[in-house]
């Protein structure tokens, strides 16, 4: 009888593929250890990021693999994940900040923030460790839509330490700005700001910062673009034309300043009506996924319009922590492991451009 | 998205005045110093509105040289000159199209004879 050991279980888990990253477990060196003890054996398996979409489904294939080994009956899988940087390694300013992401729009009203803020937690309900920053400095809502009454504090070198809320680190203009006065700023604040927020934050390690810009494409999406060399963009859009061809100019100005899109998100996407559950496309339908083929980026999702969404931005707390069994708390998760499996193929295909050498 | 817009790979000094690129598809570029200097972008070397040139040759000096450089984002370089101008923001797209070697010269010219 053919003994079960490390090399015969690392061989048997090779059919196990990673369906994103197109390759098999092993060969990817997802597979960090292998105990054997009697009839038990133990695995561990390191994914990519601890939102991946398939985890419990390559939990039960690696587990179906094992007991099938000659002398096993007893299989012990456990999922852990260490989320890969898709950045250039040259990226200095924010050095324990492994993935940055802005979330833009081509125009106001999409939802943008409210996206952010439930894709930020969804991120980090899954595991991760996720920052967000409210650059939104003309409707800095971050805040309200969590709840936030406190200020942030000061650290050492004169860092500001972020507040933290619902297991997010947070950072919003709203924190600065009194109510009464209205935000007039021009260009030079603006960039100011961002450098601030950025290098004199004090993050910590993040797996993923998450940044909800103001719409449009101006002055603070280009300094964000500038100061550091980002992971890849998210642009919010509803299915109305006339919102998606805005947002294409977002995605032409991402292009532009050679910033990768991870995705478009299509929010208020069609209205589920919560007595017979017809469907009702109240925006049209079909807009964001034509536009992700139209211009070749991936379609990340849609979220459903719901009738509660006020109530919860009133509250403060997100839909995906007040109601985590809605529709659209379903939907903010598939959008976020959507998200991240997108960073992953990144990370892990080198698709990005390699570190620029400068010896000057 | 299908991605062949140019990226440095390095960037270096050719010489005290000029400057080198290798590119990830293995093209090398060298650029002299002045020649970078008198095409550089930012608004108060090149009217916003016209793209006529506002610098003019003898405000450059003979000697002009780069002193360090930063890349921006992922895409672009800005040069701090000996002059102490730093303005500029020079898209790696912009570099690739000012590249003077004899194969982005020769292209440039079957372009002109066959338009």
């Amino acid at each position: 009888m053919v003994e079960t050991d490390k090399n015969t279980v690392l061989e048997a888990l090779k059919v196990v593929q990673d369906p994103d990253l197109g390759r098999d477990i092993v060969s990817l060196g997802f597979v960090k250890e292998v105990k054997l003890c009697g009839g038990v054996v133990a695995v561990t398996v390191e994914l990519t990021t601890p939102a991946c979409p398939v985890k419990d489904q390559l939990r039960e294939q690696v587990k179906q693999v094992l007991l099938e080994l000659p002398g096993i009956n007893e299989a012990n899988v456990e999922m852990t994940a260490q989320v890969r940087s898709a950045m250039p390694d040259n990226q200095s300013l924010l050095p324990g900040v492994k993935n940055i992401v802005p979330v833009g729009s081509g125009k106001g009203g999409v939802g943008k923030s409210t996206v952010s803020v439930n894709l930020a937690l969804s991120l980090a309900q899954s595991g991760a460790r996720v920052g967000l920053m409210d650059a939104d400095i003309y409707g800095p809502s971050i805040p309200t839509l969590l709840g936030i009454s406190t200020k942030p504090g000061m650290g050492s070198h004169n860092q500001i330490i972020p507040v933290s809320q619902y297991d997010l680190k947070v950072i919003s203009m709203g924190f600065f700005l009194s109510e009464e006065k209205a935000a007039i700023w021009r260009g030079p604040m603006l960039d100011k700001m961002m450098s601030q927020f950025l290098g004199g934050v004090e993050w910590g390690e993040l797996d993923y910062l998450v940044i909800d810009l103001p719409p449009g494409t101006g002055d603070i999406q280009l300094s964000l673009c500038q100061k550091v060399p980002l992971t890849g963009a998210v642009v919010v859009s509803t299915p109305q034309d006339v919102a998606l061809n805005v947002a294409k100019k977002a995605i032409l100005m991402f292009n532009q300043l050679n910033t990768p899109i991870l995705g478009i998100v299509e929010n208020m996407s069609h209205h589920e009506c919560p007595h017979c559950g017809e469907r009702d496309d109240i925006f049209g339908t079909g807009g964001g996924s034509r536009v992700s083929r139209e211009m070749d980026i991936p379609f990340l999702g849609e979220i459903p319009l719901a009738k509660n969404i006020r109530e919860y931005s009133d509250q403060g707390k997100p839909v995906v922590l007040a109601d985590a069994d809605s529709e659209q708390s379903k939907a903010f998760i598939q959008v976020a492991e959507s998200l991240a499996s997108q960073i992953s193929i990144r990370a892990m295909s080198g698709a990005f451009e390699q570190d620029i050498k400068v010896s000057f | 998205m299908k991605d062949n817009r140019p990226i440095p790979k390095e960037i270096g000094r050719a010489n005290i005045h000029d400057l080198s690129i290798l590119w990830q598809d293995g093209h090398q570029s060298v650029y002299s110093a002045r020649y970078l200097r008198m095409r550089c972008p930012c608004a108060g070397c090149v009217d916003e509105w016209t793209g006529r040139r506002v610098l003019k040759s003898a405000d450059v000096s003979e000697d002009i040289s780069p002193s360090s450089l930063e890349v921006v984002g992922r895409y672009a370089l800005r040069v701090h000159w000996s002059d102490g101008h730093s303005h500029g923001i020079y898209t790696f797209e912009s570099l690739r199209n000012l590249c003077l070697c004899d194969a982005c010269k020769s292209s440039l010219q079957e372009f002109e004879h066959s338009t």
